[in-house]
This record gives structure tokens, sequence and C-alpha cells, in this order.
């Protein structure tokens, strides 16, 4: 039985344990944490445009999110999600370059469909290492992290870098393919309506088809789902292709929906912040909505911080973002074990 | 020729050191049953650590006990996380990853006033076998680090296989229930694996800052810790096969960085992907059919 009350009291009382821990840290650092919270508070909610910033950055950290948790409900441990982002933006920075003088309704669906098949390319090498000689994807995953980030810094300071910029960064893509934006004078773009769309195709894949159901037996291991009946190989590699193209596509809304170009280091560590929303959101399509706007509005209001007198440098939120959410698991933990003696 | 192949060989021997003390750790915790994927972040910010504590100090040992001390305790975070409570280790690790390299980034920049450089240890020149050619450079002429983590790899590689605290470690890994029948208090030896697991994480870090750098920045640790898990099961669990394991890895950071200083028309991007693409090769031809201890990943509990 689903235990309902230790599901919920855990996010208020580790919110507290991690805000003490927080305070705690800036106290000791000589900050006034008081303070340090109420721009956390006026920066993500203060004007118009900074609370749709962090619908800005939802779009992405939802996406990731997805990414890891379709994957995960098979047991499917997608450590990738950050190189698959950064192989998805790459091209659809390429097919978009491309685009240029076609109709938006051609070339943006074409665009995702490149982002989506270069997330799922990223993915290929450690699926294929799974379904055919059981090779655990966690490390293939996290090496082809590092393999994605350099061999996109070596391209934007090269081969596809704008001859006329300063920083190592392309040259922007056309107009066409630019996401509208919802909001005049905001960067909130209709990437944000996709991404929710996806959240609530992943939750009907999951909860209302057949397919969610053998992804779930999947999940239980190899074995149980032999018993079954259920094609262990085909299911992974069919999560693999949903989870490696949920990433690309968070790459792709951030070329086409903020950035319009491809520039070295745009993602802050997305992929991985989509485990821990993912995590925080108990791996749920629907759990993963507040969790990532949650997520979001700490990464806004730490950029407030950052720039309040004295600053406080926003890695800090990384540390407040990370004690959040192990504070809540293992609360969570902890009263369910304690029920269940 | 010869000189660059040298100077390529002693560079790696160099450069497996960090990732060796990493594995070493993390094949100890991984004997007792737990995965601890924090390891990156541990030791960046054991380097950190190391690297201020040293400024403010002077003392090269008090910044490495202060690294150490850090690894232990960040480690001791995951122990209660992953062993008292019993969350899910994988997801820990991650955040363990997530914190440890934050407080480290925040530090970093909240004390950048300093901006510590400095010139790293210096090598010991062991009498005589130093001036071997060749070999002497690469074996004998390195820093006390080097040392003693070939040192650490050998005695910890006898404590695991020929005592019974290695007995009652692998015992843990593999059948928890056998031995907590045989009296034997599971947890707190998984608790003392995971802190030996920091510390020697933060060997790790701490070499990276006073023993090779002399710096810190951002990233520091770039995939190491990551890779130190990728050898303890390249090396099946084993810290002899950990040395020839962080060798390899070792050698793949040593020809980045050395091919960059040489220049040799690929571009550096490409050239750092060495270690990387040597871990996925690795992967790829090593990794079929390895089989861990039965228990990892598995917390505890009294029936």
């Amino acid at each position: 039985m689903e235990a309902r009350f230790e599901k919920y009291i855990s996010y208020p009382i580790g919110l507290i344990i991690a805000l003490s821990i927080f305070s705690a840290i800036l106290l000791a650092m000589g900050f006034n944490p008081i303070l340090s919270l109420e721009a956390l508070i006026k920066g993500s909610f203060g004007t118009v445009f900074r609370t749709s910033e962090i619908f800005v950055k939802v779009a992405p950290l939802l996406l990731t999110a997805l990414a890891f948790l379709i994957a995960f409900k098979a047991r499917f441990l997608n450590f990738g999600a950050e190189g698959q982002l950064y192989i998805g933006a790459l091209c659809a920075y390429l097919a978009a370059s491309q685009m240029g003088g076609l109709p938006s309704i051609l070339s943006v669906p074409l665009v995702v469909l490149a982002s989506f098949a270069g997330g799922v390319a990223w993915l290929a090498i450690p699926l294929v290492l799974k379904v055919k000689l059981e090779i655990n994807e966690i490390f293939p995953t996290i090496v082809l992290n590092f393999i994605a980030i350099l061999l996109v810094n070596w391209l934007v300071t090269g081969p596809i870098m704008d001859p006329n910029a300063f920083i190592p960064q392309t040259r922007a893509i056309p107009r066409e393919t630019w996401l509208p934006i919802m909001i005049p004078k905001t960067r909130l773009h209709v990437g944000l309506i996709f991404a929710f769309f996806l959240a609530f195709l992943i939750y009907l894949i999951l909860q209302k088809t057949v397919l969610g159901y053998d992804i779930r037996a999947v999940g239980l291991g190899p074995r149980a789902a032999k018993h079954g009946g259920i094609d262990f190989s085909r299911n992974i590699i069919i999560v693999g292709i949903l989870s490696g193209g949920l990433a690309g596509l968070a790459g792709m809304i951030e070329v086409l929906g903020v950035n319009h170009l491809m520039i070295m280091g745009f993602s802050p560590g997305f992929g991985y912040q989509g485990i821990a929303i993912a995590a925080l959101g108990r791996f749920s399509p629907i759990g993963v909505l507040p969790a990532s706007i949650f997520w979001s509005i700490l990464l806004i209001g730490g950029r407030s911080m950052e720039r309040a007198t004295p600053p406080v440098p926003i890695h800090m939120i990384h540390v407040l973002q990370a004690v959040l959410v192990l504070s809540i698991l293992i609360v969570q933990k902890f009263l369910t074990v304690r029920r269940q003696k | 020729m010869i000189e660059t192949l040298t100077l390529i060989l002693s560079s790696s021997a160099i450069l497996a050191v960090p990732i060796l003390f990493s594995a070493l750790g993390e094949t100890y915790d991984q004997c007792a049953g737990v995965i601890n994927l924090g390891l990156e972040g541990i030791m960046s910010l054991s380097a950190f650590v190391a690297l201020m504590v040293c400024f403010s100090t002077g003392s090269y040992l008090m910044g490495t006990l202060a690294a150490i001390s850090v690894g232990g305790l960040v480690a001791l975070i995951h122990g209660f996380a992953c062993v008292t409570i019993g969350i899910n280790q994988i997801i820990s690790g991650l955040l363990l990853f997530t914190l440890a390299n934050g407080i480290a980034d925040f530090l970093n920049t909240y004390l950048s006033g300093y901006k510590v450089f400095f010139a790293p240890l210096k090598a010991i020149n062991i009498p005589g076998l130093s001036q071997i050619p060749v070999l002497g450079p690469i074996l004998f002429q390195q820093n006390i680090f080097v040392y003693l983590a070939f040192l650490f790899a050998i005695v910890l590689g006898f404590v695991l296989y020929k005592t019974t605290w290695g007995l009652k470690i692998r015992g843990v890994g593999e059948n928890p229930e056998a031995c907590d029948a045989a009296g034997i208090n599971v947890n707190r030896i998984r608790y003392l694996c995971l802190i030996l697991g920091g510390v020697m994480a933060g060997f790790g870090g701490a070499f990276l800052s006073l023993g090779y750098l002399g710096l810190y920045g951002s990233g520091i640790a770039s995939g190491r810790g990551w890779i130190a898990i990728i050898v303890v099961i390249l090396s099946g669990w084993s810290p002899y096969r950990a040395i020839l394991g962080s060798l390899i890895f070792g050698l793949g950071y040593s020809l980045a960085a050395n091919l960059i200083g040489i220049g040799i028309g690929v571009p550096s991007y490409i050239l750092q992907m060495l270690p990387y693409i040597t871990a996925l090769i690795v992967i790829i031809f090593m990794f079929k059919r390895t089989k861990g201890p039965s228990a990892l990943t598995v917390p505890y509990r009294r029936k």
C-alpha cells in the first residue's frame, strides 16, 4: 500500500532540514541567511521577467527529468542526459542552420526530429552494450557525457565557430526556426508547452498503455519480465529511445528557444540536475512538474543572491538542492521503514 | 624521442596516482556492498581543502590531513543515507557528487581573493635507483604521494585477501545475512569501508592540488572520480590489479596532456577525449560478464 502520509510529510520536513543546513553554512561564512533567502524569493518572483525566467529553465529541466525517469521505470539508469542534451542541441543547430527560407511549419518539426535522433544516437552504444552484453549502463553513459562536451567544445571553437564572434559560439540559426515567444518582452517560448505536453504523454504511456505496464515489469528485472512473457531487450530499447530522445529534445529547446546558436558550455548540468529532479518528483511524470518548477525557482533566485551584497556564490544553491533532495529521500525512507516495523 | 617517451610514461605513473587512490577506496566500499558514486565530488572538494589548508598553514602534511578528513566526513553522509537509512545508493551517490562539487566551487568563489598558486610537492629521488636511464625517472623520481599510492595498493590488497578483516569485508558484501548470524556487525563494517573510501578519495584530491597542479580549478577531478570506479570493475575488485587499471588511464591522461604540450596538429579538445575514449573501449571489451559482490547496492536490514 502506498504510504500517502509519509510521502507528503517528508517534503516540508526535508525542506526545513535543508534550509537549516543552508542557513548554518551561510552563517558560518559570515552571510546573513535571512537576507539571502529574501534575495532568493524576491529574485524569482520580483518581476514578470524574473518569473518568466523560471519557466524558461523549467523546459529543459523537465525534459531531462523525464528522460531519466522513463528509463528508471525499467531500471535502466541513463546517467548520460547531459551528453545526449549536447548532441541533441548540436543536431538541432546543424539541422536548423540548413533550413533558412523554409517555413517554420516544416523546418521546426524537422529540427525536432534531428535533435531527438541525436539524443538517441548518443545513447546507442550504452543501449547496445546493455542489451547484447548485459553491461551496466551507468559508466558508458557518464563517459559519453565527457566526450560529447569536448566534441561540442571543439566544434564551436573551430569548424562551426562564427568567424566574427569573440567568444566560442556559432552563427545564429535562421529566424524561421526560432520558437515563438509567448509573453512579449520575456524569453518564455512555446517549448515550455511542448515539455508539459511530453510530460503528459509519458504519464499516459506509463499509466494507461500496455507498453507502460511492460516497462514497469521490466523494472522488476530480466527474470521477472521473462516469467511474465515480456521481452526484456525490446522494452529496454524502447525506453532507451524515449530517454535519449527526450534528453536530445532538451538540447533542442535551448537552441531553438533560448540561445538561437551553439555556445560552449551552454548547459549548467541540466542532465545531472534532471536526475535529482526525477528523484524529487518521486519518479512520476506528474511529480516532476512541481519538482522542476521548484528547482528552477531556486536557480533563478540564486542568481539574485549572487547579485546581492555581499554576493552569495550560485554554487550555494547547488548545495542547497542536493541537501534538499537527500533530506527528503532520507526522511521518506526513515518514516516508511518505521511504519513497517 | 626517448625523452618524450620517458616523459609520457613518467607522467602516466603520476597521473595514475589520483585514480589509484580513489579506486582502492572504492574497491573496499564495493567489496563491503556499498557503491559510492560521489568520488568525483569528494576528490574536487578535498583538492580544494588541501590547497587552502596547505596555503594557510604552510604544511603539506596538514593540507593532506585536512583533505582526507573532509573526504571521510563526506563519505559519512553517504553512509548515513545508504547504510543506516537505506536510500538508493546510486541516487545518493549522485547527490553526494553534486553536494561536494557545490561546496568546493562555493568556497573557491567565496575565497577567490586568495588565488592560490604554489609549487607542487617536490619529487624524492631514490638514491641510486633514480639514476637508471628511462626507468629511473619513471619509477624513482616521484613525489611521496606516488610512492604512497603504490604502497597502499599492496597493503590494502594484503589486508583484503590475507587477513580476517578482509574476509569479513568480503563476506559482508557477499552474504550479509550469514555474516550477521556469525556475529559480525554488517553496518559497522560498511561504515568503516565507506570512511576508508572517502579518505582514499581525499588522498586522490590532495594529490591533484598539492602533488600535481599546485592550484585549484572548478572541475579539477575532470572525470577521475568516475574513472576510478571504472578501474574498480576493470580490475575485478582487486587492489593489486587496480594498479594496472590505473596505469592504463594514467597513460590516457598523460598522452592527452603531453601531446597537447608537444602540439601534433590535433585539436586539444579532441586529445582531451583520450582518457574517456580509453574508458569506453575498456568498458566495451572488458566489462562483459564482470560480476561484482552479490550484495552490492543492497542495504542490509535484519529480518
